[in-house]
């Protein structure tokens, strides 16, 4: 892809843009719109680890957890203490927020290379279940930490999530996967994941390229807890269960493993399903699942892939 | 001179089965030799060893002075052993130029961080990359199929995709794992000369393992002949064809017939 | 030192549990290589199947109990065989995680359709089989525990009995060892594979019953956590491997109420999670099992 940085700034820009219309909106379509934007970043960043470099990760909802409370703590706790009692200015909070959103990427980026350094040495279901088994004993941790308040979670989190901020998010994540895997460096993660062994032998180190994805993944998915975070108001550890990390996974396979933009539409697909099967909410699951399947069973590649034909997961 | 590469003892046991036993073996600058052996004598296993996929029970391998012991497998191409494999390892979903391009990530001069920041000096390393990966592809007529998925190559060209994209590690040492596997006999001729065009053109040393004597004999200075882990005989291509020893490992096998007419 | 014999107690009557329903997951991993994310929700199944049954049987009666045992066997055994044919089978021959992903959407379904049918609300379980404590010295053991013992290792004989003496067992052996020798000596393994489905699906609804007479509350999303345990148990004994299965499942069992009845009670769903994590690093193949290297 040329000039990315140059899609980077569009991106930016459309932020501000949409931003600026934002009170034009309908506040339930904005709600939508964020909602979309929040799992675009998810499965973007997850469609690094599972999609290019091909490693089956199902605990990307732990990193999101560990994002969103670390960014609520640094708004609820630290934020009172630098924006004052009055709560500052639209700029210092806006600055307050970046600054909580980047603290909840780089803490859930720690617990992935933690996560990522043991667990990247096993392969295909081995890794599904470790990466499970992690985001559960995280999700465990956090039901047992009073100060970030156990098992009821957090509520009073400042509402600092707007369509600008996601926006921004959304173009900075796919920034990042794009530019990084079109590059001769970045072609190194789908060889790991087509060959580990022809991988090593051409001189690449694989084990270095799925944590780097891993790491990056878990950033991202970090911002985006800091993002939901900071929309919802209220977070707690269930919310974050094995049942979220499978949702974002079900983008990335709709999308086809290892397309960005098909990940990005199945994310907005599945995003606004529910909307729009609302009323029939309690069969939303059941064709969920059955979709899956079927999905499987006929087109494995993905509905958005036009790629190499059949290709190989 | 020290040799290239060399194998002192070299052995591996995996469980109760000696697959190397106590093997000295030696590779020349510039040389290009040979290692034979019945199916099963343990030369891939050698290769494996070379290579740092296995590690040596006991004995020692070094490659230009340098013991290899403990190194990983990327560790190794980066001292400059190439190897190709068996049964073709290509990236099959990736293209035939990023399979070359890929291999060139040894020899990048900007760090991986540059992709995302992109000044100068990365658009500078990209554009070395491509010139290079596709002259490559060019040396080896494979230009044409810069953009096709590796994987819809037809059979000769995938071996010969395999060995470019070891070109592109810029290996002091290539070694090639039975190259011949599956050809007619046009495509051996063809091999023999590509072989010898890569030696040439890039100064590397070689080391072949093949079945075919008609390729093995044709194109080695050498040869090491293998037999359940041992070696057996070494020389040139005339003392091996008449060394007892070898004729009689290859009549265990009902080879000694290709022996003399391939 | 009675209160260690009693969690003790406790621990091998939920190790039980977890060991019959790891024997359905280690079989099928055994003959298709792949873990059956469903076999929870299999589970599950079987205790509703229990639960609308043992409305129709008397209450407290020892062949009330044994009846509904062996209906939701019957029943899950073909609902396993159905899921097989359906959605695994389509899938035999293609990438390992296009049917993992399958198993993960059938589970789902299961779940999601039973909270449709049966409502999400928890439900109690009837008590189908009699239940009275005993004591001895001053050890209390429910019948309920007794049952599940005595149905364990009723069961886990029978399982070895299928597996080593009948000719089907003997066949899904040599499918899990190697498939395509297993069929050029004439196995059919479509019947194979449809079998052990079926027998690990049975064994999943006993276990399934018995947790229901031991933890009375019911609701579809009760196969997560003891599914997800029981798997840990198979990977813990050795995936593939049966004794494995029951040995693992024991252990964890044992772990588990131990810590239970400790001071880090909230951790003890981590425990599972976190036993899966050191295992899988450390002795990948297992405590019974055998490791694989891969050629080049």
């Amino acid at each position: 892809m040329p000039r990315p940085h140059l899609y980077l700034l569009l991106g930016l820009l459309a932020a501000y843009g949409v931003s600026y219309f934002s009170d034009r909106i309908d506040p339930y379509h904005l709600d939508i719109l964020i909602g979309v934007g929040i799992n675009i970043i998810l499965a973007v960043s997850l469609n690094l680890v599972n999609g290019y470099t091909g490693q089956f990760s199902l605990g990307h909802a732990g990193f999101m957890s560990v994002g969103a409370y670390l960014a609520a703590a640094v708004s609820l706790f630290l934020g009172p203490k630098l924006l004052g009692e009055e709560g500052g200015t639209a700029f210092q909070q806006g600055l307050m927020f970046l600054a909580a959103l980047t603290a909840g990427g780089l803490g859930a980026a720690v617990a992935g290379l933690a996560v990522g350094i043991p667990s990247l040495r096993l392969k295909g279901d081995y890794l599904a279940l470790v990466t499970l088994g992690f985001g559960e004993i995280i999700r465990v941790i956090f039901q047992n930490v009073e100060f970030l308040g156990g098992a009821l979670g957090l509520n009073g989190i400042p509402a600092y999530t707007s369509i600008f901020w996601v926006m921004a998010f959304v173009a900075l994540s796919v920034f990042t996967v794009t530019s990084l895997v079109h590059s001769t460096y970045g072609r190194g993660f789908l060889a790991t994941h087509d060959d580990e062994v022809a991988s090593e032998a051409v001189g690449l180190n694989t084990t270095r390229y799925k944590i780097v994805a891993f790491v990056i993944g878990a950033f991202f998915a970090g911002a985006a807890g800091g993002l939901y975070g900071h929309f919802k108001m209220t977070i707690t550890p269930t919310g974050f269960d094995f049942t979220k990390s499978i949702e974002i996974v079900v983008m990335v396979i709709l999308g086809g493993m290892g397309n960005t933009i098909g990940v990005i539409l199945a994310a907005i697909l599945l995003t606004l399903l529910p909307e729009v099967l609302r009323p029939i909410a309690e069969y939303r699951m059941i064709i969920y699942s059955l979709l899956l399947i079927v999905l499987m069973i006929m087109r494995p590649q993905g509905l958005f892939n036009f790629k190499f034909g059949k290709t190989k997961l | 001179m020290p040799a290239l590469l060399q194998l002192n003892q070299a052995t591996i046991k995996f469980g109760g089965l000696t697959a190397v036993n106590a093997v000295d073996f030696t590779v020349n600058d510039g040389e290009l030799v040979g290692l034979i052996g019945p199916n099963g004598a343990g030369k891939t296993t050698v290769f494996n060893l070379m290579t740092g996929v296995y590690q040596p029970t006991s004995g020692s391998i070094h490659f230009a002075g340098q013991p290899l012991a403990g190194l990983r497998v990327n560790e190794i191409v980066e001292r400059g052993i190439a190897r190709t494999f068996q049964n073709i390892r290509l990236f099959g979903s990736l293209s035939v130029f990023d399979n070359v391009r890929v291999a060139c990530n040894l020899h990048r001069e900007t760090a991986a961080i540059h992709s995302l920041i992109r000044l100068g000096a990365f658009q500078r390393d990209e554009a070395a990359i491509t010139r290079r990966a596709e002259e490559l592809l060019d040396i080896f007529n494979l230009r044409r199929f810069r953009d096709a998925p590796a994987k819809s190559l037809p059979y000769g060209e995938q071996r010969r995709l395999e060995i470019v994209r070891c070109l592109a590690t810029k290996p002091k040492l290539l070694l090639l794992d039975e190259p011949a596997a599956g050809m007619n006999p046009t495509e051996k001729v063809d091999l023999i000369r590509l072989i010898q065009q890569v030696q040439k053109q890039f100064g590397l040393s070689i080391l072949l393992v093949e079945h075919s004597m008609k390729v093995v004999m044709g194109v080695c200075q050498r040869i090491a002949v293998l037999d359940y882990g041992v070696k057996i005989a070494e020389g040139s291509p005339a003392q091996i064809q008449s060394d007892p020893k070898v004729i009689e490992a290859y009549l265990g096998e009902d080879h000694h017939k290709s022996l003399s007419h391939h | 030192m009675s209160e260690f014999l009693q969690q003790l107690l406790n621990g091998l009557s939920l190790g039980a549990i977890y060991a019959l329903i790891a024997l359905g997951y280690t079989m099928v991993y055994g003959v298709l290589r792949f873990i059956n994310f469903a076999h929870s929700d299999v589970f599950m199944v079987g205790a509703f199947i229990g639960y609308y049954l043992g409305k129709l049987v008397p209450e407290n009666t020892v062949w009330g109990g044994l009846v509904v045992l062996i209906v939701a066997m019957l029943g899950c055994a073909v609902l396993g065989m159905v899921i097989e044919r359906l959605a695994y089978r389509p899938l035999r021959g293609a990438a390992t995680l296009n049917v993992l992903i399958t198993a993960i959407g059938v589970s789902l379904l299961l779940e999601y359709s039973g909270q449709v049918f049966f409502g999400a609300t928890p439900r109690t379980f009837p008590a189908v089989f009699p239940s009275v404590n005993f004591t001895l010295g001053s050890l209390v053991i429910s019948s309920n525990q007794v049952v599940v013992i005595v149905v364990t290792a009723l069961l886990m004989v029978g399982l070895q009995f299928i597996v080593y003496r009948t000719k089907i067992g003997t066949a899904m052996r040599a499918v899990s060892l190697n498939p395509k020798a297993a069929q050029l000596v004439g196995v059919n393994n479509d019947i194979v594979i449809s079998f052990t489905f079926g027998l690990g699906s049975a064994l999943a609804a006993a276990g399934g019953i018995l947790y229901a007479l031991n933890y009375p509350s019911i609701d579809p999303l009760m196969g997560v956590m003891p599914g997800l345990k029981a798997f840990v148990a198979a990977v813990l004994g050795g995936i593939g491997n049966i004794p494995g299965a029951a040995l693992g499942g024991l252990l964890l069992g044992t772990v588990e109420t131990f810590v239970n009845g400790s001071q880090w009670s909230t951790y003890k769903d981590a425990i599972a999670f976190a036993i899966l994590i050191i295992i899988l690093l450390f002795r990948p193949a297992g405590l019974l099992g055998r490791a694989t290297v891969e050629k080049v």
